[in-house]
């Protein structure tokens, strides 16, 4: 056990392994639990749900190595959808619609972007306000109407499978692979990891901080657009509330993914792992008919404990 | 290897047999999907319906929901029962539309699909708390016999286009003209959902007709603030108030004498009837014109409406003060 020097996002530190171990424990409990877990077409239930969660985790990844973070996500996904639906129903047609969807996600992520590093307000409070003001733009384009009848071809993008896997996995697996690759194998990459570490001594570097961090927050919205998009698709219908806490699921994902909230670490195979063991646990309780209350709780504790481990693990390590 | 195969289908097929024939009386899974947990009104339904499971003995209910009301989470806990392979799926839905598109997937796999409370616009049963008409009716048989049959009254609603009230509304003037063609309603003032505004819109009204003997307040937050008007008024039981709401927030007002009737439906009742809608369901007996047993409910009969089927769970249930301590919604 000893302390390799970490390359980041690159070879396979010790919280990692931790999660796989916690899932596999998961998998085998959950299916001690119910009969119906263990089987192909839960699994891809699973991924179902899981994908618009994972599309914000991803963005989410990034912001947080940054040593950022962004609550506006969950809105965003709400006013997206809420844009898209809207502009349908004046008639756009329906992918021209999808597009600017997700392109208000982007702006949004852009004014966040914007203002965290021309305003120099922290990204916490800076997301914690458009939190309200996308949600309540949201409301506002809506009037609590919910906008609804889609063709069916853009539905399949959220209901619609390729054999037994669903749309939505398809699209989330490019994703995952495309900003993986860019996290770990490009410039951009090693400078949101260098800007987590040390945001000061990155900028004496050369790094563009600044176009590097709006960059990102614009990814981030972009990204929770295209979730609203989907998620439009998979309940047929937009809804102003859509996608309320979201943003707390997906911080989830990426803490329990290893990923340090101080910035600097954390990688996409991580958060991946942290999503795939809140939805095993999540879907496992759910068919087993545990009430919501109750899983909530055994949630919060399993990031507690797996946060704890990591913080051993990283003492005894020597790492972080 | 092709004959463990061919054996393993005639076991499968002779297994299926088996199901169908005992279908009737098998015992069932019903998950119970309300709009929200936590809340007092769906502890009620939830109390009606476990009432009802343990009566049957051959229904094992799992009440799950989510703990705010989100159409989503609902989306999310039906597919869930989907893979679970349940019987039915019974649910108040948070979104007619939302919901619909999952529930149909779940008949397509032949779970049977039950609505209570609020529909959806995919299911096989809705079991129906009132209809619009009974509420009308029950609202002005009320105030006809606390204040007489001439009246005159002045209604307090939500907004103008609120739906439910309109509807309400209607059927109101529908019994009024049928039953007490002198009974005047002076005026109607639509104060929104805030209960200050209905307080206020009600001392106008008393202000603005001083010989007023009733006020219907159509609203959950109209009907205390209505209530709490007259009785600072120190009018209670000269200006009789009627209207909707929850019993709980009314029996402060019920016991001190300004209000004596809270019309609503009884949600323990509607979660038991479900229950037994749920049954009937599976069972097969669930056909337009057909009459099922609920248990100390007595019989109903199945009608069919726009979608499909129709159970209603009858007139609507008056609070006053002899019940309303036995409700805790």
């Amino acid at each position: 056990m000893s302390a390799k020097p970490t390359k980041p996002g690159f070879n396979v530190p010790w919280s990692e392994v931790v999660l796989v171990t916690g899932l596999i424990i998961a998998v085998l409990y959950m299916n001690s639990l119910s009969p119906a877990f263990l089987s192909p077409s839960n699994f891809f239930q699973i991924t179902r749900i899981s994908a618009e969660i994972g599309l914000i985790a991803l963005g989410m990844t990034l912001v947080i190595i940054t040593g950022g973070i962004d609550l506006s996500v969950g809105s965003i996904l709400g006013l997206s959808g809420i844009v898209m639906g809207f502009l349908y129903t004046a008639g756009l047609n329906i992918w021209l619609a999808a597009l600017i969807g997700v392109a208000a996600g982007a702006l949004c992520g852009l004014i966040n972007g914007q203002l965290i590093t021309r305003a120099g307000i922290p990204p916490l409070i800076v997301t914690l306000a458009t939190l309200a003001i996308f949600r309540g733009l949201a409301l506002g384009i809506s009037q609590a109407r919910s906008f609804g009848n889609y063709p069916k071809e853009f539905l399949a993008l959220g209901a619609g499978y390729a054999g037994p896997i669903p749309t939505q996995l398809i699209v989330f697996v490019v994703l995952v692979i495309a900003v993986g690759l860019i996290l770990a194998q490009s410039t951009l990459g090693r400078f949101i990891y260098a800007i987590g570490n040390n945001a000061t001594a990155a900028r004496f570097s050369g790094v563009p901080v600044n176009r590097v961090l709006v960059l990102v927050y614009t990814l981030s919205g972009a990204l929770a657009g295209l979730a609203g998009v989907i998620f439009t698709a998979r309940v047929s219908s937009a809804r102003s509330d859509a996608g309320m806490g979201n943003e707390l699921d997906a911080i989830t994902a990426v803490v329990l993914g290893g990923a340090s909230i101080a910035g600097g670490s954390g990688s996409i195979v991580g958060t991946l792992l942290g999503l795939l063991l809140v939805g095993v646990v999540r879907n496992g309780l759910t068919l087993a008919f545990i009430p919501a209350e109750q899983q909530a709780i055994i949630i919060g504790l399993i990031l507690l404990v797996a946060v704890l481990l990591n913080q051993v693990i990283r003492l005894r390590t020597g790492r972080g | 290897m092709k004959r463990v195969f061919v054996l393993l289908s005639v076991l499968a097929l002779a297994v299926a047999t088996v199901f169908a024939l005992a279908q009737s009386g098998k015992k069932i899974t019903v998950v119970m999907i309300p709009k929200l947990v936590g809340i007092d009104y769906f502890n009620a339904t939830q109390k009606g319906a476990e009432e009802a499971a343990k009566e049957l003995g051959n229904v094992t209910l799992r009440y799950v929901g989510p703990t705010e009301a989100s159409a989503a989470k609902q989306i999310e806990l039906i597919e869930n029962a989907i893979q679970a392979k349940v019987d039915v799926i019974s649910v108040a839905a948070n979104d007619p539309k939302a919901l619909a598109p999952a529930l149909q997937k779940a008949r397509d796999a032949g779970i049977k699909v039950v609505t209570w409370d609020a529909d959806a616009d995919s299911r096989d049963v809705f079991t129906n708390q009132a209809t619009f008409t009974g509420i009308g009716e029950a609202l002005i048989d009320s105030m006809v016999d606390q204040i007489g049959k001439d009246g005159p009254a002045a209604i307090i609603t939500s907004d103008l286009t609120a739906p439910n009230q309109n509807s309400w509304i209607a059927a109101m003037k529908d019994k009024i003209a049928k039953a007490y063609p002198n009974f005047k309603i002076v005026d109607t003032k639509a104060p929104g959902e805030d209960q200050q505004k209905a307080f206020q819109a009600a001392q106008d009204l008393m202000k603005a007709y001083p010989d007023l003997k009733g006020i219907f307040a159509l609203s959950s937050v109209a009907f205390p603030g209505a209530a709490d008007a007259v009785k600072q008024a120190g009018k209670s039981g000269k200006v009789a108030v009627v209207g909707l709401s929850t019993p709980k927030q009314m029996a402060p007002f019920v016991k001190d004498g300004t209000v004596r009737d809270v019309v609503l439906w009884n949600p323990i009742d509607l979660g038991y009837l479900s229950i037994y809608a749920a049954r009937a369901a599976v069972d097969g007996t669930l056909k337009e014109g057909a009459k099922i047993k609920a248990g100390r409910l007595g019989e109903y009969t199945v009608t069919k409406d726009k979608l499909s089927l129709q159970i209603l769970l009858g007139k609507p249930f008056i609070f006053n003060k002899s019940n309303i301590d036995n409700f805790n919604f």
